[in-house]
């Protein structure tokens, strides 16, 4: 009898599942609930402690290769890794090489740089999309203005002051990859090997656990993983954002999915041995 | 952007979300919409970058400043195109054989020196250091080299695995499964990172900005579907009788 009803539980229409995964999602997005995010991973840790390090006015050059099918977990990243670059008054550069990340590039300097009295060309420069990355890669480390003469904005890259004194990679204090692509294997393997320029990652959660031999090694200095590295990294610099506000959301999911193997886990063990 | 075009764009966004997840009740001519127009919009987009990011300022407008050179790789290029043309078709292994031979040179020592020597450097190199090294520094240096020997041998097939080194192999197949797990997790994480991404966006169409959007559409999907459900059901009815 017991046995009857128990097995009915595997046949609940997984669209009840589905349903409750929404609710959960969604009651922390109406009503935060501040579930604390007290761990910050060593890789992360490393990221921030990299970047906190460099002298002002070092240049950093962030390539945001992501598109929107990844910003959630992309988007609060790069961020929270260009205020803290802001905030210690280092110089930024970004490139792309996904053309679907241009609106979001977009997005970002729209408002960040006004909260830090940044200015376009002085403190920063937006260059635009480029294809054939590894080809690209491969020419800016001879020269830099032969890719990218001009700024998404088509003024001389040159004579921009933010560029100043920087025309290869040994020029620049640090590259920054946030992507949901293979790029960060293209940087490690093409400029940050090859030229001895530190890169920092930030990617997907799924792809995150693939990057733990560039760590191990030292290839990449530091790195964060999906909405958690990003909520980290916001911990870090003291700005909450969108990460951190999707800590809830991912917390609760995850005990339902703990729950929910549980669960049917024990149901199963009753079933076949009682 | 205007207002009103932020406002529309809104309207676009939360329907075509709700549009594509509302398959997960049941197949219908809404997320069927949605679909072809992911599809259709898709390629537009790729269209106008290839015109507006590559063949604009990459080819047209160097021809333009009379810089011949980007003749060759735009030849190149077109020839890939005559796979389309049996007749012609043998014109593509030029660009192919141009691809392969750039492609190759680009790759092959960067991928040996990345993922090759560099990994095997950082298996062995902490051995000779352990004397400065703390207890679970070493214990973690002796898991990953075990680890990379026992994975390394569960992948070696020319012997047979029997004896001991079908033991060696069966503890390597324990570090993959710890490696499947964790990036099975952390794909799980992602995937609800994303929903959550667009819930969000959802939430945010559903303000009095956006009048509703996500509310409304919402409200019409389900009566499409109690609506369908109960036409169904008289069609059916009908039959029967």
């Amino acid at each position: 009898m017991l046995k009857e009803k128990l097995q009915k539980f595997f046949k609940i229409d997984r669209r009840w599942i589905f349903l409750l995964l929404a609710i959960i999602l969604f009651i922390p997005i109406i009503k935060p609930i501040g579930l604390p995010n007290k761990t910050i991973s060593k890789d992360a840790q490393h990221a921030y402690d990299f970047m906190d390090k460099l002298p002002a006015n070092s240049f950093v050059l962030f390539s945001l290769d992501y598109d929107p099918s990844t910003r959630p977990e992309l988007h609060p990243q790069a961020i929270a890794v260009i205020r803290h670059a802001f905030s210690k008054n280092l110089r930024v550069g970004v490139v792309t090489y996904i053309a679907g990340a241009t609106g979001l590039i977009g997005q970002i300097f729209e408002k960040i740089p006004q909260e830090y009295k940044k200015e376009n060309g002085r403190d920063y420069v937006i260059f635009p999309y480029m294809a054939n990355s590894v080809a690209v890669l491969t020419q800016m480390s001879s020269d830099l203005y032969g890719i990218y003469d001009k700024d998404q904005d088509g003024k001389d890259a040159r004579t921009l002051p933010v560029m100043q004194g920087i025309k290869t990679y040994k020029d620049m204090a640090l590259v920054v990859n946030i992507t949901g692509t293979s790029m960060l294997d293209v940087w490690v393997a093409y400029v940050g090997d090859k030229y001895k320029v530190p890169v920092i990652g930030g990617v997907t959660a799924i792809s995150q656990p693939g990057y733990g031999p560039y760590l191990q090694t030292g290839q990449l200095k530091g790195m964060l993983g999906g909405m958690k590295g990003a909520a980290e990294y916001e911990s870090l610099i003291k700005t909450p954002g969108k990460g951190t506000s999707g800590i809830d959301a991912l917390n609760l999911a995850n005990l339902l999915v703990l729950v929910l193997i549980l669960t049917s886990n024990i149901i199963l063990l009753i079933i076949r041995y009682l | 952007m205007s207002e009103t075009w932020m406002i529309i764009g809104g309207w676009v966004s939360a329907g075509l979300t709700i549009f594509l997840f509302s398959f997960l009740y049941k197949d219908n001519p809404f997320f069927k919409v949605a679909e072809h127009l992911y599809l259709g919009a898709g390629m537009g987009w790729w269209f106008q970058v290839y015109t507006y990011n590559i063949l604009g300022p990459k080819v047209w407008t160097p021809l333009m400043a009379h810089d011949w050179m980007v003749l060759i790789p735009s030849i190149l290029g077109i020839s890939l195109v005559t796979q389309f043309f049996p007749k012609i078709s043998w014109m593509s292994r030029y660009g192919f054989t141009f691809l392969m031979g750039y492609g190759s040179g680009l790759a092959i020592p960067a991928g040996l020196s990345t993922d090759f020597l560099n990994q095997i450097g950082g298996t062995i190199s902490p051995f000779a250091s352990l004397h400065t090294m703390s207890a679970f520094s070493i214990f973690n240096s002796l898991l990953v080299a075990v680890g990379v020997v026992c994975v390394l041998f569960y992948f070696f097939f020319s012997i047979e695995h029997k004896g001991s080194v079908k033991k060696i192999s069966n503890v390597g197949i324990y570090f993959l499964m710890v490696y499947f797990g964790a990036a099975f997790g952390n794909t799980v994480m992602a995937r609800f990172s994303l929903l959550y991404g667009r819930f969000d966006d959802l939430y945010s169409f559903s303000s009095q900005r956006y009048f509703y959007a996500s509310q409304i559409i919402l409200a019409a999907m389900a009566a499409y579907f109690l609506l369908h459900g109960l036409l169904g059901k008289k069609k059916d009815s009908e039959e029967a009788a």
